[in-house]
C-alpha cells in the first residue's frame, strides 16, 4: 500500500526530494555498485560489453572508476543483441522470462519497437518516486479526479492515479476525444492532465469552438497539466497562456526513467534516487575518449544508468539525447538535478554545411494558418544532405493553392533555418495515422 | 521508455470506502457515442472474480501469454481482464486497438507465443492491410483468438477461428470457443434485442445502474448471458 503525505505537505516524500546532494551521492554509489555485480552476473549484454573492455565489478569501488573503466552500451548495441542473437530482450533480462508478469514494448518511435520486460511489485528496490513525487508536487490530492490521456500498449501502469488516492477519468490519445475532454472536465473538476502536447493544444481550439466551450472554463480546475513528447511551438504556448493551462513539461531519461517540471518551471527534475545521470560530449568515439560535461547549462549527450531496477537495468546507457543538465538547487527546495532536453543526435541534418533540428523548422512550418497543427517531416536519406526535404501537413486547402502554400512555406522556412526546403505538402491525416499525435516520426528517411 | 518497470501499482491502494469511484470510464450508445460510465472499487473487485473464471476457460494462466488490445477509454471494462491475467500468472502484453499499432501487434506476435490475443479490432486488420501481412501469418499460431464484431468476419474469411469478444456498452461479452455464443457475466448483467442492437440491464446493485440500455453492438438474437453476434 502507497503511504501518503499529509494533505498539507508540499512534497511526496520530503526526505528524499530534498535530500542533501552529498547524501544522494552516497546513496547513488550504494545503489550504483549494487546495481553493476547483480546486471553482471545476469544480463548477458552487460557482462560480455564489460568483458570486452577487460573490466569487472571489482574494478569499480568509486564514481571515478565506473566513468573512466565501464563502457557505454547504445539502443544498436542492444538491437544487434535481439537479432544476432534472437534474444528478444537484447541481452537485458536479469530474471527467468517466467519470472516475467508482463512484457510491453517501447513506443517505436525512432524505430522498430523493442520488448520491455515487467516484473509487477518485485521489479524495483527503490521508494515510489517517478508520478508520485512528480504529481503530488503538482498539487494532486486523495479525492482529486484526474484527466489520464494515453495510450495503452506501457499496461495499466495508469493505476498510479488510484495510488495517490485520485479518479482517472479515462481518455484515449485522440484528437477525437478533445470534446469529451472538454465536456468531461466541465463536469468533474480535474486538478491533473496526463498527457496532452502541442498537436492537441493546437486542435483544441477549432475543437472548442465548434462544441461552444470555452477551454478558459474546462481547464479552469486543473492545477497541473503535462505535456510531452514534443517541444511547443509559439502558437500552442500562446493558446495555453491564453486559456490559462498549468503546463508542465515531461520527458524520458535515457529510456531509464522520466522527469517532470517542478512549479519553478525552470527544466525538469529526475529523482537520482533512481538513476545515475552523466553528461558526454556527443562526438566521444567510446567511454575511453568521452570527455565528461559537468558545467551547469552547458550541450551534452545524456548518459543514464538505472539504480533500482532489478528486472533490466541499463549500464551507462548513451542516449544519443542531446540535453543541458543543472545540478545547483532549485528554486522549489528540492534537491535532485534538472534537465532541459534540446534533441536527438541521430535526427541532426547538415544541409550544405549548415546543421538543422526538427525544432528549428517547427515554427516556421506552424506559421502557416493551413499548417498551424505542426506537423511535418523531415526527410533525411543521410546526415548531409544537399537539400533540406520536408513533408508537411495541411488542412482546409483546395488543391488549386497548393502550389502557392508550398512556396509559402519553403519562404518561411528560408526565413528561419537559413536554408530552402524542398516541400511536399500532404492532407495531416495522413501524417497523424503515422502515431499517436505527438510522436509521429519527425525524421523519415524516406 | 523502460522507466515504467518500476510502476508497480495496480490501483486502491489507498482507498479505504470501496464504494469510492475508481474511475470515470465509457460505454458506447446505439449511436456510436460514448457515454461517461463512473465505476467504483466494488464493481471493479467484483469484475475481478469473474475475469479470472473466463481467464480460466480460456487457458489463460500461469505460463500462458496473453496480448489485450483495447484503447483507454475501455479501461473500466478491460482493467480486471488485463489486471486479471496478470493475477491468474499469465504475462500480460498490452497494445492500442488502432491501424496505427498493428506494427506493435504484430511485432509482438512475431516474438511471443501467446496463448490468446483478445480484442482484435478491424482497425487493427486495417493496419495489417497496409504493412502487406496475411492475418493467418500473424495470428494462425495463437489458440484463443478474441475478435471484435468488426473484425470476426474477415478473420474466418482469412481461414482463421476467432472467437467473439465484444464491448456491450458496461459488460464485456467474451466466446469460450470459435463459433460459440458471446457471454457477459451471468450475476451482473441481463441481455436482450432491440431493433437488432444488444441492451444491457444491471442485475445486481451498482450506483449507475442500466435498464436496458441499447449498445451499439448487433446482434443475431440472445438468450439468459449469451450472445448471437451477427
Ligand atoms: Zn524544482
Amino acid at each position: 500500500m502507497t503511504q501518503l503525505p499529509p494533505n498539507e505537505s508540499v512534497y511526496f516524500d520530503a526526505e528524499y526530494e530534498t535530500m542533501p546532494r552529498e547524501q544522494i551521492a552516497e546513496l547513488q554509489l550504494e545503489l550504483l555498485l549494487e546495481t553493476i555485480a547483480y546486471a553482471y552476473e545476469h544480463s548477458p549484454l552487460i557482462r560480455e560489453t564489460w568483458q570486452a573492455a577487460k573490466v569487472t565489478p571489482r574494478d569499480v569501488a568509486t564514481f571515478d572508476d565506473f566513468y573512466e573503466k565501464v563502457p557505454f552500451i547504445s539502443k544498436d548495441a542492444v538491437r544487434d543483441f535481439r537479432d544476432g542473437r534472437g534474444d528478444p530482450y537484447g541481452g537485458l533480462l536479469c530474471v527467468p522470462t517466467d519470472e516475467l508478469t508482463a512484457i510491453m514494448s517501447t513506443s517505436g518511435t525512432t524505430g522498430d519497437p523493442t520488448l520491455v520486460a515487467e516484473k509487477w511489485g518485485g521489479g524495483s528496490v527503490g521508494r515510489p518516486a517517478i508520478m508520485y513525487r512528480d504529481f503530488w508536487g503538482m498539487g494532486v490530492r486523495p479525492g482529486d479526479f484526474f484527466s489520464l490521456f494515453l495510450f495503452t500498449f506501457r499496461g495499466p501502469t495508469y493505476g498510479f492515479v488510484q495510488s495517490l488516492g485520485g479518479i482517472p477519468l479515462l481518455f484515449d490519445y485522440d484528437l477525437m476525444e478533445i470534446e469529451r475532454l472538454l465536456r468531461l472536465s466541465c463536469e468533474y473538476r480535474p486538478t491533473a492532465m496526463y498527457n496532452f502536447g502541442g498537436t492537441m493544444i493546437l486542435a483544441t481550439a477549432d475543437i472548442a469552438e465548434r462544441a461552444g466551450i470555452d477551454p478558459r472554463d474546462a481547464f479552469s480546475s486543473y492545477k497541473g497539466m503535462v505535456w510531452a513528447g514534443e517541444p511547443l511551438g509559439a502558437r500552442a504556448r500562446a493558446l495555453a497562456d491564453e486559456w490559462g493551462m498549468p503546463l508542465f513539461e515531461h520527458s524520458s531519461v535515457g529510456d531509464v526513467t522520466a522527469s517532470f517540471e517542478c512549479s519553478m518551471h525552470n527544466g525538469m527534475h529526475f529523482w537520482e534516487d533512481t538513476v545515475l545521470v552523466e553528461g558526454i560530449d556527443p562526438e566521444a568515439v567510446d567511454h575511453r575518449d568521452a570527455q565528461a560535461i559537468t558545467r551547469d547549462g552547458e550541450r551534452c549527450e545524456l548518459v543514464a544508468t538505472a539504480l533500482t531496477n532489478r528486472v533490466a537495468p541499463l549500464i551507462r546507457y548513451r542516449s544519443d539525447d542531446i540535453v543541458r543538465l543543472a545540478r545547483t538547487p532549485c528554486a522549489c527546495g528540492r534537491t535532485h538535478a534538472r534537465i532541459w532536453t534540446i534533441g536527438r543526435k541521430g535526427d541532426e541534418v547538415i544541409v550544405a554545411g549548415r546543421s538543422v533540428l526538427p525544432i528549428d523548422v517547427w515554427s516556421a512550418v506552424e506559421s502557416l494558418e493551413p499548417c498551424r497543427l505542426g506537423l511535418f517531416q523531415v526527410i533525411r536519406a543521410q546526415r548531409e544532405v544537399d537539400v533540406l526535404r520536408l513533408r508537411v501537413g495541411y488542412q482546409d486547402t483546395p488543391s488549386a493553392r497548393l502550389g502557392a502554400l508550398a512556396d509559402e512555406v519553403a519562404g518561411a522556412v528560408l526565413a528561419k533555418v537559413g536554408v530552402t526546403p524542398e516541400v511536399q505538402l500532404v492532407p495531416n491525416a495522413e501524417l497523424l495515422r503515422l502515431g499517436p499525435p505527438h510522436k509521429i516520426p519527425r525524421v523519415t528517411k524516406r | 521508455m523502460r522507466y515504467l518497470v518500476t510502476l508497480v501499482a495496480l490501483g486502491g491502494g489507498v482507498v479505504s470506502d470501496a464504494t469510492a469511484l475508481w474511475g470515470v470510464g465509457t460505454w458506447v450508445d446505439r449511436d456510436g457515442v460514448r457515454r461517461p460510465w463512473e465505476v467504483s472499487h466494488t464493481e471493479i473487485q467484483r469484475a475481478m472474480g469473474h475475469s479470472s473464471r473466463v481467464l480460466g476457460d480460456l487457458g489463460v494462466g500461469p505460463g500462458a501469454r496473453v496480448l489485450w488490445c483495447s484503447m483507454l477509454s475501455e479501461a473500466a471494462q478491460v482493467w480486471p481482464f488485463i489486471v486479471g491475467s496478470m493475477l491468474s500468472g499469465a504475462q500480460l502484453s498490452c497494445a492500442d486497438a488502432t491501424a496505427a499499432e498493428a506494427p506493435r501487434v504484430a511485432m509482438f506476435c512475431r516474438l511471443i507465443d501467446y496463448r490468446a490475443v483478445m480484442g482484435v479490432t478491424g482497425a487493427i486488420l486495417d493496419g495489417l492491410d497496409e504493412m502487406g501481412l496475411a492475418y493467418a501469418d500473424v495470428f494462425g499460431a495463437v489458440a484463443v483468438l478474441g475478435a471484435r464484431p468488426d473484425a470476426y468476419h474477415r478473420l474466418t474469411t482469412a481461414g482463421l477461428a476467432p472467437q467473439h469478444f465484444a464491448l456491450v456498452g458496461p459488460a464485456v461479452a467474451v466466446a469460450r470457443e470459435p463459433a460459440g455464443p458471446a457471454l457477459v457475466d451471468d450475476a451482473e448483467w441481463a441481455v436482450d434485442l432491440i431493433d437488432g442492437h444488444v441492451a444491457v440491464t444491471t442485475k445486481s446493485e451498482r450506483p449507475t445502474a442500466f435498464d436496458r440500455a441499447v449498445t451499439c453492438v448487433r446482434a443475431a438474437s440472445t438468450s439468459g448471458n449469451e450472445i448471437a453476434c451477427a
